[in-house]
């Protein structure tokens, strides 16, 4: 389905590997890191476990045979790493209350929440982005 | 005075008596033979049941004369206190029979006389006329000597219904007989008129009652509509009409809000829709039938900002679709329609499509299916979290497991914003896809649908029970996409 523990190799969690500096904490910022984040796969979710909304994104990209990498920023190594994230991609995408999450990179181009999500796949723009990106061939 | 007339003696002589449009005091004067023309005497006083006074009258001449009591009859409608003489009989009656005498025009207003039994009122006085002390005939003013001879008419006239006397002298005599406090008993015709009097009263009452109701309605009526008046106003004024109570305390005042702007949007989209129609028909240029179909969608957006607004306040109001005729909530999705299952219904519609718009609708189909599909799992996973937080396990802290699933439930007018995103979405869609022409005849196919379904919804709760009319639908499965066909001819002109 998707991969969830992202945060793995080579970003191992806690301890005090290089991996780990590069966004627990003290390294970048956390812009810096959600860009970092989002470059390195096809397709990128940034969600929080327990939310329903992300449980839906995440059903939409598997449903059209997508492979996204999640982020899901309430099991971080670093807690405040995960919580500056999130506060970072509310301001990316604009959002004005506290719900950001889901937030959705493709190609590692900001795509946005869930209603930017849906409207660019009704709307036939969503799938070439993802083919141009290589999360999907047929 | 032999004639038994009514009308021509006593009437002609008395002043107030010549209202002669008292027709609805009919019942009881043809009963009695009265001419209608008498009754005039009788809505004098507004507020006397003279039902029962007629047969305090009587019946206390009875008690008089028995010295026993006939409380039954006589306490019936709240009679008066028994007295030994005639005069205290009637301890307020002096007065306001005088007041009536008093009055120079009679109380008309038909069947709704204020007094409960204006019906008897002729009949009641006659009898009071009875007996020469009675306070009538003595405190009687200007009209009474004539009212006397007209009401002394009357009597011959009840005396022959009463004792079924023929000629008048003999009435008379019977009469004479009943002013000197008569030995016998109230015979059975009697106690049948009094019973029809007691009748007669009731029905009065019960007339007076109904129209009052009546009035009490039309007055609601006018309220209604100057309200309505007064919300199209202020709504033009763009006054935001908050705090209105819902209906019952069902509605909370979002979604009765929400109720009523979407019932303007209701009246809205007929508008639009012949508007489509009108410039189909006329065949209009691209541009101007363009500006029509922009304004189609606007008026779609209209209705996605609307529920938007509501879903913050009363998601459960939405998402249940109270505000959906039956048959449209039966196949709500998320707090509305399904696109997919909308495109579906329009791609027969739509003919001639190009090659590319074929698949473009069926790319558009299968894109929304795929995320109402999403939305869906998502929406199950919120149930499934909230079952979770409600059932599971000891309660340890049953305020923060609340708390948590207040939370949780919060989601719901995220889903339902989705799900009308999506829908707006496609409708966006559709109208990219779609020449000016094929995006009108689209819209009002959409409107049209969407117009008969609710239609279903009326016919189906007024349908005849017990027959077999139900039977030949259960087997339908797509019987609105089965409606919608005969349309299809329709369009086949542009």
């Amino acid at each position: 389905m998707y991969q969830t523990e992202s945060w793995g190799s080579p970003y191992v969690p806690a301890s005090g590997r290089n991996g780990v500096g590069s966004y627990s904490g003290g390294g970048g910022d956390p812009f810096e890191r959600i860009e970092r984040l989002a470059a390195e796969s096809a397709v990128v979710i940034f969600s929080i476990s327990s939310c329903c909304m992300c449980h839906a994104i995440k059903r939409l990209f598997c449903g059209m045979g997508v492979n996204p990498t999640v982020y899901e920023l309430d099991q971080a190594g670093d807690p405040i790493a995960g919580k500056e994230m999130e506060l970072a991609l509310m301001r990316l995408i604009g959002a004005s209350s506290a719900a950001a999450l889901p937030v959705v990179f493709v190609g590692g181009k900001l795509v946005g929440a869930m209603d930017r999500v849906m409207a660019s796949h009704i709307n036939g723009t969503l799938v070439p982005l993802l083919k141009d990106a290589g999360a999907l061939w047929l | 005075m032999g004639s038994h007339r009514m009308g021509e003696t006593g009437l002609s002589d008395s002043g107030p008596s010549t209202h002669h449009h008292h027709h609805h005091h009919l019942p009881y004067a043809l009963l009695h033979g009265m001419n209608p023309s008498s009754t005039a005497f009788m809505s004098q006083d507004p507020a006397f049941d003279f039902g029962e006074l007629e047969e305090a009258i009587v019946l206390q001449g009875v008690k008089i004369r028995n010295d026993e009591s006939k409380a039954p009859l006589f306490t019936e409608e709240g009679g008066r206190p028994s007295a030994s003489t005639t005069l205290e009989m009637f301890p307020s009656w002096p007065m306001r029979f005088h007041h009536q005498q008093q009055q120079g025009s009679s109380r008309s207003g038909g069947e709704s006389t204020d007094s409960g039994s204006g019906v008897n009122t002729i009949s009641s006085k006659a009898e009071a006329n009875i007996e020469p002390e009675s306070p009538i005939s003595r405190k009687a003013a200007s009209s009474s000597s004539d009212h006397y001879h007209f009401q002394h008419h009357q009597m011959d006239q009840l005396a022959v219904s009463n004792g079924g006397a023929g000629p008048s002298s003999s009435s008379h005599h019977h009469i004479q007989q009943q002013n000197q406090s008569a030995d016998k008993p109230p015979n059975e015709k009697t106690l049948r008129r009094l019973a029809q009097n007691r009748e007669a009263a009731r029905k009065s009452r019960l007339r007076k009652k109904v129209q009052a109701y009546v009035q009490q309605l039309e007055t609601s009526r006018i309220k209604l509509s100057q309200l309505e008046q007064e919300l199209q106003r202020a709504r033009q004024q763009g006054l935001f009409l908050g705090g209105c109570s819902g209906a019952g305390g069902n509605l909370s005042s979002a979604a009765a809000m929400f109720d009523m702007e979407y019932a303007r949007w209701l009246e809205d989209d007929l508008r639009h829709m012949s508007e489509l129609r009108a410039g189909l028909h006329a065949h209009l240029s691209d541009s101007d039938l363009r500006i029509t179909v922009d304004r189609y969608i606007s008026h779609y957006d209209e209705i996605f900002r609307l529920k938007g607004v509501t879903a913050k306040s009363d998601v459960f109001h939405l998402i249940t679709g109270v505000w959906a005729t039956p048959a449209e909530r039966c196949f709500l999705w998320m707090g509305g329609f399904r696109p997919s299952e909308l495109i579906k219904m329009l791609i027969s519609q739509l003919d001639p499509l190009t090659e590319q718009q074929v698949m473009g609708i069926y790319s558009l189909q299968h894109s929304s299916q795929q995320a109402e599909e999403a939305l869906s799992q998502g929406l199950d996973q919120l149930q499934q979290s909230l079952v979770d937080t409600i059932a599971g396990g000891p309660v340890i802290d049953g305020m923060q497991q609340m708390a948590v699933a207040l939370g949780k439930l919060a989601n719901l007018e995220g889903f339902v914003r989705q799900a009308d995103n999506l829908r707006q979405q496609t409708l966006h869609q559709l109208r990219r896809i779609l020449t000016v022409r094929q995006a009108a005849r689209c819209f009002l196919v959409i409107g049209e649908y969407y117009g008969r379904l609710r239609a279903l919804s009326s016919l189906w709760a007024s349908r005849p029970r017990d027959t077999l009319m139900g039977d030949e639908n259960s087997c339908q499965t797509t019987t609105d996409l089965q409606m919608v066909q005969p349309s299809q001819s329709h369009f086949t002109n542009f």
